[in-house]
């Protein structure tokens, strides 16, 4: 049984973000994380090692259909350790959105100007050298400029890169500047404590307002878990950072109130599939930043439009590789003998689509979401987009990976192409950045916590992560989490003063 | 030949009534008796299986040596890479639900997905080519359900494959910079 003012569930961007908050303002802190802490030594390049220890159920996680799979992080630093370093701010056009329709309050890029400012201070953010954009990331952009299409070169939050290629499977060289390297160290060093491989059951609420959780310290993963202790934590503050599905499942098995019914609803995603092009020349597009160019000709932040995508270069390892090519067997093997010539894209959707966090009978998050027929269009839009942007980079063939497969050896054949086949279940989809399970917002009857951060009718509550979002972000999310974290914590360390 | 159309309900509820209407052939007692029974698993498995029980040990045995079998002769073999070995290891390690739900899905290949093509031995007593004639089915299926859980299979066989190193030299894949860690 621990006191303290303040308990933080999760050490991702936001968690991190608010155990050194809270820390920094003289109170006592306990940061409580699912995963394991893992260090620079321990991240060995090996997909078959690092997924099970990096990523929530091994990376097998999936929405309840099968038909997405949904890659979300574990361990101290989150999916800040297992990312590939993307730094965008949230789009003015989102804010004003979140503004308009949420009646989100103090959240303009004005107000987030000092906190956006502070965090890519703090985590060294710039932008990519020219020399270090890799061949996938270079026929990204060399099909963009010959198409006319725009583009750009992305910031990053890292400090002597190896470009070894091995970012979504932690970074052995420590050059990743992110919540386990540098935010969690802060926390520490400000006398926050921090307990790994604590997995959270449940919020304790008394009179409308929390007052602490309780969980089990365990050893191991997944079913291989051994409970270890016991762990009950009472604080005047629960700050909760486990990720827009595990944030959401928490709240959901401890029983909120949700009036509304809100709580775990209007889950977005950036649900995304990839396109293959093979060169006659090698890419070996597992080198080097995995990351570092975008094209935007199809993405447009304002409410309803259909413009939704966001491309960018999405390359994996072998095994990675082989669970998204097409087929099996022979034929499959032949496919993974171009490896080296591949440049793959990927057409994520800024979706308008709401899934929803619940949980099953064991607690576990259970994710549901049937894409519409408005992001499936867009999804389709992309994936031809990303065909296109292939093909006038030099690829000999394009490969959209469904069953069967489409390949492409001209623009004339995608004018042609019947793209009503894409669509979950054909094509393999997969989604890294959820968002939007606890949005935020003025209204209670749309919302579930307010533009503070604190839930609607439990106080001492907060949400500090992606969960906070009242829509898709259409790009990448941790820097936006960064900020906002960094932006309500004051609000957080009120309610602990109280 | 496509599998009958299932409905479309959640992915537990499919398997559960799977086995509760008797399409794997007995009700779910009677299945764990049958599945226990008739499946060797290799003399220096037995006894060790940590994740899997033995009839789906050798099942994923049969899964790996179709959806990795190899495209040329002198490529490592299915069974060199220890695939099955690694699915259990890794099986042991997921989730209680993730594990019920990959028992049942291995089940449904078993024994109901050759049925759909009418064939009335089990998958794992089936040539090579009608396997890949149940696995096609599987892959291009009219059910989502079956078709999601092939693709989560064939993900989890391939990473059984693709984690030996003796596999990177067929795709010039240049493996991991820093040196094995204990």
């Amino acid at each position: 049984m621990l006191d303290v003012d303040a308990v933080v569930v999760g050490t991702g961007a936001g968690g991190s973000i608010a155990m050194r908050e809270l820390a920094r303002a003289g109170l006592k802190v306990v940061a409580l994380e699912e995963g394991g802490y893992l260090r620079p030594a321990d991240f060995d390049q090996r997909e078959d090692h690092m997924f099970p220890v990096l990523y929530q159920d091994g990376g097998g996680r999936t929405t309840e259909d099968l038909g997405i799979r949904v890659l979300g992080g574990r361990g101290v630093g989150g999916s800040t350790v297992h990312n590939t370093n993307l730094c965008k701010r949230t789009p003015d056009a989102i804010l004003d959105l979140w503004a308009r329709r949420y009646g989100v309050e103090g959240a303009s890029a004005a107000d987030l100007e000092a906190s956006f400012t502070s965090i890519e201070k703090d985590l060294s953010v710039s932008e990519i050298a020219s020399d270090d954009i890799n061949p996938n990331n270079d026929a990204l952009r060399r099909g963009a400029l010959a198409l006319g299409w725009k583009g750009a070169v992305l910031r990053h939050n890292r400090i002597g890169c190896q470009k070894s290629g091995f970012c979504e499977l932690g970074c052995a060289y420590d050059a990743k500047q992110n919540a386990l390297k540098v935010v969690v160290p802060q926390a520490l060093a400000a006398g926050a404590n921090l307990y790994s491989d604590v997995d959270v059951r449940r919020i304790l609420v008394e009179r409308g307002a929390a007052v602490g959780v309780e969980g089990v310290a365990h050893d191991g993963v997944g079913s291989g878990k051994r409970p270890v202790a016991r762990v009950r934590v009472r604080a005047k503050v629960v700050v909760l950072a486990g990720s827009a599905v595990g944030s959401a499942a928490l709240a959901r098995r401890s029983g909120l109130p949700d009036p509304h019914a809100r709580l775990g609803r209007g889950l977005r995603m950036h649900p995304g599939g990839v396109v293959a092009g093979r060169f006659d020349e090698s890419i070996l597009a597992h080198r080097g930043i995995p990351q570092s160019y975008e094209c935007t000709e199809m993405l447009s932040y304002e409410e309803g439009s259909d413009r939704r995508v966001w491309i960018v270069p999405a390359f994996a390892h072998p095994i990675g590789t082989a669970a998204t090519l097409p087929g099996f067997g022979a034929a499959h093997m032949r496919s993974m003998r171009a490896y080296g010539h591949l440049a793959v894209l990927t057409a994520m959707v800024h979706d308008e689509t709401s899934g929803e966090v619940d949980v099953d009978g064991d607690g576990e998050p259970v994710i549901r979401y049937r894409m519409t027929e408005r992001d499936r269009v867009q999804l389709a839009k992309g994936l031809v987009a990303c065909a296109r942007i292939l093909l006038a980079a030099g690829a000999r063939e394009v490969t959209i990976p469904a069953v069967p497969p489409v390949r492409v050896t001209n623009a004339r054949e995608l004018d042609a192409l019947d793209t009503s086949f894409v669509r979950p279940f054909s094509v393999p989809l997969s989604a890294v950045h959820p968002m939007g399970t606890l949005a935020m917002g003025k209204d209670p009857r749309v919302s579930v916590v307010d533009s503070t951060g604190e839930h609607h009718q439990v106080k001492g509550l907060f949400a500090l992560d992606g969960s906070l979002f009242p829509t898709s972000l259409g790009g990448p999310p941790q820097i936006s989490i960064y900020a906002f974290a960094l932006h309500l914590a004051k609000h957080a360390v009120a309610a602990a003063k109280r | 030949m496509k599998l009958p159309r299932l409905p479309r309900l959640p992915r537990r509820k499919v398997l559960k009534a799977a086995i509760a209407f008797g399409v794997l052939g007995a009700t779910g007692s009677l299945v764990a008796l049958v599945r226990s029974r008739g499946y060797e698993v290799p003399q220096d498995v037995r006894g060790k299986l940590v994740g899997l029980e033995a009839w789906q040990y050798v099942v994923v045995q049969h899964l790996a040596r179709r959806v990795c079998a190899g495209d040329e002769p002198g490529v490592v073999t299915p069974d060199e890479a220890d695939v099955a070995g690694f699915v259990d290891g890794y099986v042991a390690n997921m989730a209680a639900r993730m594990r019920r739900d990959l028992g049942r899905f291995l089940g449904v290949i078993e024994q109901l997905a050759p049925a759909g093509l009418a064939m009335s031995s089990r998958f794992t007593h089936l040539e090579a080519a009608d396997q890949d004639k149940v696995l096609g089915s599987l892959e291009s299926s009219s059910s989502d359900l079956l078709r999601g859980g092939f693709e989560g299979l064939k993900a989890l066989l391939f990473m059984g494959y693709y984690r030996d190193p003796r596999t990177w030299r067929i795709l010039g894949y240049d493996g991991p910079r820093v040196e094995a860690r204990p």
